[in-house]
């Protein structure tokens, strides 16, 4: 409040101002108009679709390139999505519980070799996943998994589990060693431990971090492309490309597509929003 | 003398218990190190050796050591010198005006305004998309005739013809660069805003009451004390945009005529469409040499910027 009274100048004013408005709307029509542009697209019949000159509004608002979409049997979306569906939960489950344990016992064990292993994790983060297709394929090819949901989701370990490593290592460190002991001492060992003291005061970095690799793994496109043949073994970012490379692309459909392939991951992370911002940062801000 | 009862020595464990606290930890420590192992580590040795090998999928009877045959192919390859150069222009183009808007749009964000964690939420939306659905999102707004561009840059006035963004050699980059800074400046914008929140109000109180402008406390206050955030941010995004593949993949395919061929699309189109393993191999080493140092230098820089902290 005291900081009213304090004089401003010219450029202060201007900047507290209209330029701060003027900023806000813009940035966030660039944000959001090639998202509202697809779904409008999505809601037009060809023949508006197609107009010259361009014609901006749906007049006859449609729903019929979902319906399109989600039932086409050349591009069944419907299988892609719950190809997605099934992989991205298999692989945030597992990776989930794998980086419990090893998160704990490096935020918990002193042993040789911690630092290394902790640099690891990072430097993989930053690794080129396409330096991994033609080995894996091959990995893939000869234990026969190629067109398999267990190839794709071993293959998004390659990058959900690093990541999640390091946020569970974050979390468990934040937490005060005092409980577990006293818990110890109660004749609790260490899983014990884990599962009923450190578990519950961490669940909701778990819970975001699990969710996190949910989105990526939704995102993955170059294993996805690569370890699948069938269509019908497609997850949704895959059957999307797939979907242009039939014929001329329908921008109907697909831009349905795009939307519907939007929705999941845009409510995800509208939850977890403020855990994940606070992990992604956690590292690099402080005191 | 009579016989002192003792109590009876506690029996010694078979394996001491510091011992065995240490094989509990390394036990936790399995399945992560096996999955790192079978995705990451065998993955990367077994594209070292392929990049000796000639080795195309669909020609096996050729399927034999070589060498460096396939580095010697690399180092003549003019396509090759061409994706490295590419590189550096999508890097750079892109990291540079993501982190310029990206300031800028944190700087904003910042802001006290009714609505603000609404905003905030929605200009993160283009960062949590599939890379493969921005691809498409802009391929449709570049598209040449039916495309939401080039119209309103008609309407506008600012354009007489329908340009053919993406098939355009001069023009296919700069739009492909536009499209990642579309879709990276919430990446800047939420770790900005993130170190923008740490500042403490008094510093900038204090400088208001000894009369600093506006542009001095963004000068003397702001950039100082977001240093550390700006190297770690900066370098993290440069490492992970030379790697990424996906939108140019969807987008262009590395064309036309290979003007926006990066050398990670380079790799994954010998990986996916040529199915030259050999040669995909010997770029994927290349790819691990320049993420590497990239990292190598990143730890100095971010580990100095620690030190004078």
């Amino acid at each position: 409040m005291t900081r009213r009274h304090v004089p401003r100048d010219l450029a202060e004013r201007l900047l507290g101002g209209p330029v701060v408005w003027i900023g806000l709307v813009l940035l966030t029509a660039f944000a959001l108009g090639p998202f509202i542009w697809m779904l409008l697209t999505s809601l037009k019949d060809r023949q508006e679709l197609y107009a010259t000159p361009l014609q901006y509004l749906p007049v006859r608002p449609t729903f019929e390139n979902y319906v399109d979409a989600w039932t086409s049997p050349v591009t069944p979306f419907s299988r892609f999505f719950l190809n997605s569906l099934w992989v991205c939960s298999v692989t945030m489950v597992a990776t989930t519980a794998v980086s419990v344990l090893a998160g704990y016992a490096i935020a918990r064990f002193r042993f040789a070799g911690r630092d290394a292993l902790l640099l690891i994790f990072l430097a993989t983060q930053m690794f080129p996943s396409v330096l991994l297709i033609a080995p894996l394929l091959t990995q893939w090819r000869a234990l026969g998994l190629v067109d398999t949901y267990q190839a794709l989701i071993y293959s998004n370990f390659s990058f959900t589990v690093p990541f999640t490593v390091w946020m569970m290592v974050g979390y468990f460190s934040s937490i005060p060693r005092d409980l577990e002991e006293s818990a110890m001492i109660d004749g609790c060992n260490h899983f014990g431990a884990l599962c009923r003291i450190v578990l519950p005061l961490a669940a909701p970095g778990i819970a975001a971090t699990a969710i996190f690799a949910f989105v990526v793994s939704w995102s993955e496109l170059l294993f996805a492309i690569s370890f699948t043949t069938e269509t019908s073994m497609r997850t949704l970012s895959a059957g999307l490309l797939y979907m242009v490379g039939q014929y001329e692309v329908q921008w109907g459909p697909l831009s349905a597509g795009v939307i519907l392939s939007t929705i999941p991951v845009a409510v995800l992370f509208s939850f977890l929003q403020r855990h994940l911002i606070h992990g992604l940062t956690a590292g690099a801000v402080k005191g | 003398m009579t016989t002192l009862s003792l109590p009876r020595p506690r029996t010694r464990p078979l394996i001491s218990w510091r011992v065995r606290k240490l094989l509990i930890g390394y036990s936790y420590l399995v399945p992560a190190a096996l999955c790192m192992l079978a995705t990451v580590v065998v993955p990367i040795i077994l594209a070292i050796k392929m990049s000796l090998y000639a080795d195309v999928l669909y020609k096996p009877q050729d399927y034999r050591f070589i060498g460096l045959g396939n580095y010697v192919r690399l180092v003549q390859d003019p396509v090759f010198w061409l994706t490295l150069w590419n590189s550096v222009v999508w890097v750079f183009g892109s990291v540079i005006l993501q982190f310029v808007f990206g300031f800028a749009a944190a700087l904003l964000l910042q802001q006290a305004f009714r609505g603000r964690a609404l905003v905030r939420t929605l200009t993160l939306l283009p960062w949590i998309i599939p890379g493969v659905v921005v691809g498409l999102i802009w391929e449709w707004l570049y598209q040449p005739n039916y495309g939401v561009i080039n119209d309103l840059l008609i309407r506008a006035g600012w354009m007489h013809e329908r340009v053919a963004w993406l098939s355009s050699p001069d023009l296919a980059m700069a739009a492909v660069v536009f499209t990642n800074v579309w879709r990276g400046i919430p990446f800047f914008a939420i770790m900005l805003l993130a170190g923008l929140q740490a500042v403490p109000d008094e510093l900038y109180e204090a400088a208001h009451v000894d009369g600093a402008g506006v542009l001095e406390r963004f000068w003397h206050i702001t950039l100082p004390l977001l240093r550390p955030i700006i190297v770690v941010a900066t370098a993290t995004r440069i490492i992970w945009t030379f790697n990424y593949a996906d939108l140019i993949f969807v987008m262009t395919g590395g064309g036309p005529a290979n003007a926006t061929q990066i050398t990670s699309t380079y790799t994954l189109l010998q990986a996916y469409s040529s199915l030259d393993f050999g040669y995909a191999g010997a770029l994927s080493v290349v790819l691990l040499l320049v993420m590497l140092t990239f990292t190598a230098l990143y730890l100095r820089v971010t580990k100095g910027v620690e030190e004078t902290e």
